[in-house]
């Protein structure tokens, strides 16, 4: 089982509790959702515009919400991407998925369905092969809950 | 459990060094492991953990899945295609069930 959400909430700083009863949407939302995913990853992220997520904005359920995630890589030997993670921080279990490509032998473009507890912003992750993390993030707003 | 059934749609012929798109899917319920049955027991999870796409034994595109991933896994990718011969697919359950396919490309 990977990181849940409470593992993490419960390592971190005792102030993080305040943030989590912020409204979501707001600025302070997408910050606390980065936080997290800098400890998860511990790494500092770059938001990046090489990094598309293209998700719904509005969608009425949670169970399945369509999900393109691309990133702009020439997938040489010289400069690829290693790995994208994608991670959902409002729901029970943060990390959603990873992708790992193969330099040369594709283009880093992938679809898939994905399951949302709530409203929050979704974040994409990818770890270049300079070592670079990239960090690309999409409000998407669920009427029901998706994880139960 | 219904067995799941692994699918996926390709060309079978492909120009040499164009990108095509592989949609990949296979029917599972993901079972997340947060549910409780009717006497509030949690149901175990039983999810598709892993897809690999294997092109000639290399290995070109995978997916670490977890409790996010929407019932009936389905991805859409792309492929350049370098070379005839033989793409697998992969699907690893938890407790190591294993589902596979395989197909036949020809790159002209």
């Amino acid at each position: 089982m990977g990181l849940t959400r409470r593992d993490v909430l419960v390592a971190g700083s005792a102030g993080l509790a305040a943030v989590v009863l912020l409204r979501p949407g707001s600025a302070t939302a997408s910050d606390e959702a980065i936080g997290l995913i800098e400890r998860l990853t511990g790494r500092t992220l770059t938001e990046s515009d090489r990094l598309r997520l293209e998700m719904p904005a509005v969608f009425p359920t949670g169970y399945t919400v369509p999900m393109m995630l691309a990133v702009d890589s020439p997938m040489t030997e010289l400069d690829h991407v290693r790995h994208v993670r994608v991670f959902a921080p409002k729901n029970p279990i943060i990390e959603v998925v990873g992708f790992r490509f193969a330099p040369l032998r594709g283009i880093t473009r992938v679809s898939t369905r994905i399951r949302l507890a709530a409203p929050q912003y979704v974040v994409a992750v990818a770890e270049m092969n300079d070592g670079a993390f990239l960090m690309t993030k999409t409000w998407v707003d669920v009427a029901t809950n998706g994880c139960v | 459990m219904v067995t799941p059934v692994p699918r996926v749609q390709l060309p079978d012929i492909v120009a040499m060094g164009e990108v095509f798109q592989v949609k990949a899917l296979i029917s599972h319920r993901m079972e997340t492991g947060l549910r409780l049955d009717d006497k509030g027991a949690v149901i175990p999870r039983k999810i598709i953990n892993k897809f690999v796409c294997r092109y000639n034994g290399a290995e070109v595109f995978s997916v670490d899945l977890h409790e996010a991933i929407a019932a009936n896994p389905y991805f859409e990718f792309y492929l350049r295609a370098t070379e005839s011969g033989r793409l697998e697919f992969v699907w690893e359950e938890d407790g190591g069930a294993v589902y596979a396919l395989a197909h036949q490309l020809t790159v002209s």
